[in-house]
């Protein structure tokens, strides 16, 4: 896995929960154990947007569940060029 | 209930300064920013007016706005963030970090629900609005366009295809906050959220005069004991990607058309003013408060506010009405308000737009209401018109000439189309009482008494 796209991925969430980012752990449940709503969601994707420079569609989304996802979701847009 | 309001803090983002000290420093200096408009807004129409007051970039974390804020707010509500951060530092507020969340602050030793926060905008998130109708209506249609182009389209057609497609051009996306981005009121509710105020929460949307009605209104608030502290003031931000708002005030003949000499291009009360300076927006945030509730804190204070009035033309939506009639009503309620004559005004603050209409009839209520030894100036001969933000600005430029005994000249200002008495250089002058007027599309008028504050 991409240490540095997981170590921003990581920072990115604790930047909107407003947490450690040693409190962030692979496994969890961005709703279960990291109590993301969907506003929370919303804004997590704003942010790696402009953290990764790449456009997110709400489908996009589907299926991602835990921070593991999330990253492995941003190293498969990575493979896509930047947006504009 | 008549309780005395003063004004305890201030803070301001202009093209011409960042907090209150650059800005009246320059403000002094007579220093103006005026540029090119960007170079695409050409292919988009074809413009009367060719400059503008661009703002410096500003990192938003020099205004306390986090990048998380930053991304769901209009560059507007930014701005206000950062001019009200400055407010309440410079009241002496002790501004203490939420037990959740860095990101809110409250007020030490205030009670949270006596505290009003009192906005103004001309057309609240316009530029969000604008960035994400582009890609909802353009989204789509180009791609389609630029796959046609690519792939099908015959060769001689393709250097005119891309060009529309290149002219198609929007934003990454359509932004999932969008509604809270551009609704007028979410400047005001961005700073009462980030500073955890819970009193009254108004957003004043009275075009041009929108920043003096709205702080008006915070002064009778305080006055009649509603609030005992109240955030107040105007913003704005009028840029675009693709000149949409600055078409706007051009179509109607509002803006500088002689921009032969940029610098001297915008002339306020000048005979040869050929419209206004669009400014790129700007923010400005008074923080007012009961005089007693102010001494008890032991802040510093500004200067007192003493009086307010507001009246309606009732004639035209984009014109002043001729011999400007509720102008003066509106200007002798003021004055009525505030408890002085007409001959105790030192210093006027005019709205001074630099269009033929505005000066003219403004020109002509000053000298027969005030007569010709009130001293005159326009700010906006400085910075431009920031629409919504400039009725707040020139109060925060009313409250520092009075403070300091000074004030700015009347920049570019070779022939006066009246005997007034403008402001040609700056000097120790006398100021014991200033007033601050705005007048609106829509036909709003208004203005603010203001007194120096022993």
């Amino acid at each position: 896995m991409n240490t540095d796209v997981q170590q921003r991925v990581i920072k990115a969430i604790a930047e909107v929960l407003e947490r450690n980012e040693e409190e962030i752990r692979l496994e969890a449940s961005l709703r279960d154990d990291l109590g993301f709503d969907s506003l929370k969601q919303m804004t997590l994707f704003i942010l790696l947007e402009d953290e990764f420079q790449r456009t997110m569609a709400p489908e996009d989304l589907m299926g991602i569940a835990t921070v593991k996802d999330i990253i492995e979701f941003i190293n498969r847009k990575l493979q896509e060029p930047a947006s504009k | 209930m008549n309780r005395r309001v003063v004004i305890t803090g201030a803070g301001v983002v202009s093209s011409i300064g960042v907090g209150v000290d650059e800005f009246w420093r320059h403000c002094l200096q007579a220093k103006s920013v005026v540029a090119p408009i960007p170079e695409n807004w050409g292919r988009y129409a074809n413009l009367h007016s060719r400059i503008w007051s661009p703002l410096p970039d500003i990192n938003p974390e020099y205004l306390g706005v986090t990048r998380t804020e930053r991304l769901q707010l209009d560059p507007g509500s930014v701005n206000a963030l950062g001019a009200a951060r400055e407010a309440f530092e410079r009241a002496g507020f002790n501004l203490v970090p939420d037990a959740d969340s860095s990101r809110v602050f409250s007020l030490e030793g205030v009670d949270a629900a006596r505290i009003g926060l009192y906005l103004g905008t001309g057309i609240g998130g316009a530029h969000s609005f604008l960035h994400n109708h582009t890609h909802h209506l353009y989204q789509r249609a180009r791609a389609a366009l630029k796959d046609y182009a690519e792939t099908r389209a015959p060769a001689q057609d393709r250097e005119t295809l891309d060009g529309i497609v290149a002219l198609m051009a929007h934003g990454p996306r359509y932004h999932p906050f969008v509604v809270s981005m551009l609704m007028p009121n979410a400047s005001s509710a961005a700073v009462a959220i980030k500073f955890s105020i819970t009193g009254p929460n108004v957003t004043y949307c009275v075009a041009c005069a929108s920043g003096t009605v709205a702080v008006g209104n915070a002064f009778r608030a305080v006055r009649d004991g509603c609030v005992d502290v109240a955030v107040s003031g105007g913003c704005e931000y009028l840029n675009d990607e693709h000149g949409h708002i600055f078409r706007g005030f051009d179509v109607a003949g509002t803006l500088v058309r002689d921009c032969a000499d940029s610098e001297t291009a915008n002339r306020p009360f000048d005979e040869k003013r050929s419209g206004f300076l669009f400014s790129q927006g700007g923010a400005a945030v008074l923080v007012l408060e009961e005089l007693e509730h102010a001494q008890r804190r032991g802040a510093t204070i500004l200067a007192e506010l003493i009086g307010f009035a507001e009246t309606f033309d009732a004639h035209s939506m984009m014109s002043l009405a001729p011999g400007g009639e509720q102008m003066e009503r509106m200007l002798r309620a003021a004055l009525a308000d505030a408890g002085v004559d007409a001959h105790d005004v030192d210093y006027i603050n005019a709205h001074g737009t630099g269009t033929k209409n505005n000066d003219e009839t403004e020109a002509e209520v000053i000298d027969r209401v005030f007569g010709k030894s009130v001293r005159v100036n326009s700010t906006k001969s400085l910075l431009g018109h920031t629409i919504g933000a400039s009725g707040a600005i020139e109060i925060l430029v009313t409250a520092l000439s009075l403070r300091d005994q000074t004030t700015h000249v009347c920049k570019n200002l070779a022939a006066p189309l009246r005997d007034l008495n403008f402001v040609r250089a700056v000097g120790p002058f006398d100021l014991r009482v200033g007033l601050s007027q705005s007048f609106a599309f829509g036909g709003h008028n208004a203005a603010v008494v203001l007194r120096r504050f022993h």
